[in-house]
Formats: structure tokens, sequence, C-alpha cells
């Protein structure tokens, strides 16, 4: 195993053989995501996508009892603007991740809520367990999940994402994976060496050929349409940013 | 007064009670009547940030049974796809999130009304579908809204056999968010539903909803009426003319 120095440990870039491993590592927070870990994730994507010998996977990993708790909005609960900034550098990551040359697996232990969820399904495929829990509860807080809705409707189909973004709420690994956000579900203590063996299989194909075929179901369910994604966050940005939504925050945050 | 559509107020929640059980619900000249005027007052609520969650359920034995036969037998079928087609576009762009608690048949207008539906939960004895061909009817109309809240094949599939899907059949191809394995959880869920949606932020949902519509391209009224143009251009064909009359004349001497 080999570690790739990144400027920060809030994330961690290993390799092994074929494989790479992105993980978000703040454990403490349940990898809630600041806006120095997006940072870093931006540092990782760059060494990613410039290529690193031999790697034809990415696992997107989080350290700890929980893959990633969703935005962390409390750190910045002073200031709305960085808010909506969070917000659209969020969703160039998750643009980034989409759009890999290699195919992603997202390995989801714990929670994976509001983002954490959303870069669950930005990933080709997602490996979870019966325990996790998993949804949208944006419209719960009084803020609005249209930043996550493009990749949720390409994964889960409109009607769906419909349902689940509006009725807000989390689910149970079995009810994420019966409505389409993992796409395996496994044993909680299988969950690191199930996902280890399908991205070992993933490897085994041709590289070419694998990205050649994901580039085209990304211009096919429209994950190349850069504006559409862009007014996704554009839209959470600015409804973060109205006095409703701050003062639903200020509340929450109190309890 | 409307009375074959009933709008109840139990802000921010309206209901929408269709409500012509003896004759299944079948959308009539009276039912399109007053299911207008009941979408004009939720309208007017709407804009008076009074309300922001529409229930939309059927008295009797079944949701809605899709267009009234003698009425269309008498020539209102074109007339009836226009004002469908116009009522599935009102629903899905009305800024308030529309809950169909679907008991019964929801059958060919009535499936096209749940398709425009967002959020749609389903009983033990309800059934979807479009058994219109055999009367030389197209359900073009409904495909605005039925693609995207479910899939291009299962679309296909759903509209092009007639068949007709039960509740979890109907969960697994998305048009139903929910299965319930009685009529009192199933009214129980919706209600705890609509009160979930009533308690959270109105403009959040409305943002929320938009660009949903936004996504699946039903924000686009071009789409709505290429769809009724599909069923409309069918809908005074010798062929519907001719089944519909066998279908009256069975029925009389039946």
């Amino acid at each position: 195993m080999n570690t790739i120095a990144l400027g920060t440990e809030l994330v961690t870039l290993t390799t092994d053989g074929a494989i790479a491993t992105l993980t978000l590592n703040r454990p403490d927070a349940r990898n809630a995501l600041s806006l120095e870990m997006i940072a870093a994730m931006e540092e990782a994507l760059e060494k990613i996508e410039a290529g690193i010998n031999g790697v034809r996977v990415v696992i997107l990993a989080g350290a700890g009892k929980g893959f990633c708790a969703g935005m962390d909005l409390k750190a910045v609960q002073d200031d709305p603007i960085l808010m909506g900034d969070m917000l659209r550098r969020l969703a160039a990551v998750s643009r980034r991740i989409r759009r890999l040359d290699v195919p992603t697996i997202a390995r989801v232990q714990g929670a994976a809520i509001g983002g954490g969820c959303g870069l669950m399904v930005v990933c080709d495929f997602s490996f979870t367990h019966p325990e996790a829990k998993l949804g949208y509860p944006e419209v719960d807080l009084g803020i609005c999940p249209a930043v996550v809705a493009p990749f949720l409707v390409k994964r889960i189909g409109a009607g769906r994402a419909r349902a689940m973004l509006l009725a807000g709420g989390t689910m149970g690994g079995e009810s994420g994976f019966a409505a389409g956000l993992a796409t395996h579900l496994v044993p909680m203590d299988e969950l690191e060496s199930a996902t280890t063996a399908f991205a070992e299989r993933l490897a085994k194909g041709g590289p070419e050929a694998i990205s050649a075929t994901k580039r085209w179901l990304n211009e096919l369910d429209g994950s190349l349409d850069d504006e559409q994604l862009a007014k996704g966050a554009e839209i959470s940005a600015e409804l973060i940013q109205t006095e409703d939504a701050q003062a639903r925050l200020r509340t929450l945050f109190k309890r | 007064m409307p009375e074959h559509v009933i709008l109840q107020f139990d802000a921010p929640t309206m209901t929408i009670v269709l409500n012509d059980p003896d004759r299944r619900n079948a959308l009539s000249h009276d039912v399109f009547d007053d299911f207008e005027q009941c979408l004009d007052d939720v309208d007017t609520a709407i804009d008076s940030e009074s309300c922001h969650v529409l229930r939309i359920r059927g008295e009797g034995p079944a949701f809605c049974a899709g267009f009234d036969l003698g009425a269309m037998a008498d020539g209102a079928l074109p007339s009836f796809l226009e004002r469908l087609g116009a009522i599935c576009r009102r629903l899905r762009h009305l800024d308030a999130i529309v809950v169909a608690e679907v008991h019964g048949p929801a059958l060919a207008g009535g499936c096209a009304l749940v398709s425009a539906c967002d959020i749609v939960h389903a009983g033990p004895d309800a059934a979807f579908g479009y058994p219109v061909h055999r009367l030389g009817i197209s359900p073009a109309v409904s495909l605005a809204t039925l693609v995207p809240g479910t899939s291009p094949g299962a679309a296909r599939a759903l509209t092009l056999s007639g068949e007709s899907l039960d509740a979890d059949a109907a969960v697994g191809i998305g048009l139903a968010a929910a299965a319930h394995s009685d009529r009192s959880a199933l009214s129980d869920a919706v209600t705890t539903l609509c009160d979930r949606l009533g308690a959270m932020d109105a403009a959040t949902l409305r943002a929320t909803k938009r660009f949903q519509n936004e996504l699946d391209g039903t924000i686009d009224a071009e789409v709505f009426a290429r769809s009724l143009a599909a069923s409309l251009a069918t809908a005074d064909s010798e062929e519907f003319r001719a089944r519909i009359e066998a279908v009256m004349h069975s029925r009389r001497s039946g």
C-alpha cells in the first residue's frame, strides 16, 4: 500500500495495486464536509485526474463509524455567503468524481446523509450494509437539496427522486438499496472485503473500454451538462442564504 | 358550489376529493367543471401563502375510473383530453406538493392524474394502467408525466400493454412511492406525510419541486402540448367511434 502525500490529513489518498482509495478522514465529525475537506478532496482529485500509475478503480471511503454526515454548515453558521460557496465547490467536486476516467465505488458504512448521500450516488457503484443510515433530510431543515438532485435523478429515476427529496427523512441500508441509492448491499462485516473484491474485478476489465463506456454513459445521462449541474448548486446556494433558511439553521444549531 | 369534486381546507394542507362514487369518480363534464373550479381555489390559497400541500383522494370504491364513457360516445373525447392534459399540467406546475392517496382503480385518465402528482401512496386494492387502446384512444396525453416519473421502458410497457399494475408493481416502476396493506394504513400514512410536508418551509419545497420539474423536463409546457397532440391525433377517428359505439351498444343490451 502506498500513500500519496497531500497537503492535509483531512483526506487521505492511498493506492494498492490498481485500486486507489480516497478516504474522508475527519472521523470525529463523522466526516462532515468542511471547506477545508472540500479543498482536500480537490487536491486528491487533481492527483487522480493527472493519472496515477496503474490505477484503474477509485474507492471513495470514510474513516471511522460513518461515511459522511453531509455539509458541515455549523462551522460556517455565521456566514451564509460561505455556505453558498461550499455548495458550489461540492457540486464541482461531484462533477469531477463523476467524470473520472476510471470507475468509482462509494464504500458506505454508517451514515451517508445529505451531501454525503450525494457523494454516494455520484459514484458509479455504492456498497453499503443493512444498518446504514441514508437519505436527504434537507427539506426537514429548511434547506434545498437541488445540489444533489441531478445525480440522484440519474441514479434512481426522476419519479423516485422527486418523492425522496420532497419527503425528506432518512432510511436504512435495505430501503436505500431497494430505492437504488446503493448498488450493492452486503453484511457490515463484509463491506470492506466485498468492495475490494468488486474493485479488483473491475480492474481486470479493459481500461479503455471501461472509460469509453463511462464517457458515453455520462453523455447519455446528462452528466456532461455543466449548466444543469451548476444550476442545482445555485438554487441550493440561493435558498440557503434566505433569512428563512438561516433562521431555521440557527434554531437547529442551538439544539 | 362544486359537489362532484370537493375541496377541503385544513391549512397548510388542502384536500381535493373526487366525489362521484356511484360512477367510480369517472371524469365527466361535471367532474371536470368542479375539478377546475377547485384548482382555481387551490391557486388562490397558494397565492395567499396559507397552504402548500395538496392531497387528492377519491370517495367510494375507486380513485378514478377514467373518462365517462357515455360522454365520450357523445363526442366529448377531444375536449376531455384537453381538460385532462391541462389539469395534469396544472398539478405538476402547482406551487404545492401534490400527494395522491390511491385506493381502488386509477385507470386511464385516473392514472394520468396520478402520474402528475409528486408523491403517490397506494392501497391494497389499487390498480394503475391505461386500458384504452382497445377503445381506440391513445393515452399519450399522460406520457408527459408518466415517462419522467417512471422510466421510458416502464412507461412504454404500461401504456402499450393495457395491463394494470397493483400497488407493489407501481412502487416497482416508481409510479408510487409506497404501498400499504390496508385502507386505514394508507390514509394514516398520507396524513403523516402531509403533516410532515406541512411543517416544512413552503419556499424551500417550492424551489425543490421547480428544479425537479426542470430536471425531468415537465417544466416545459411544450411537452404537455405535444403529449396532448399525440392523443388528439386519433381522438376523432372512425376506429374510435366504432369501438366506443360497440361498447355502448353492449352496455345497453347487457
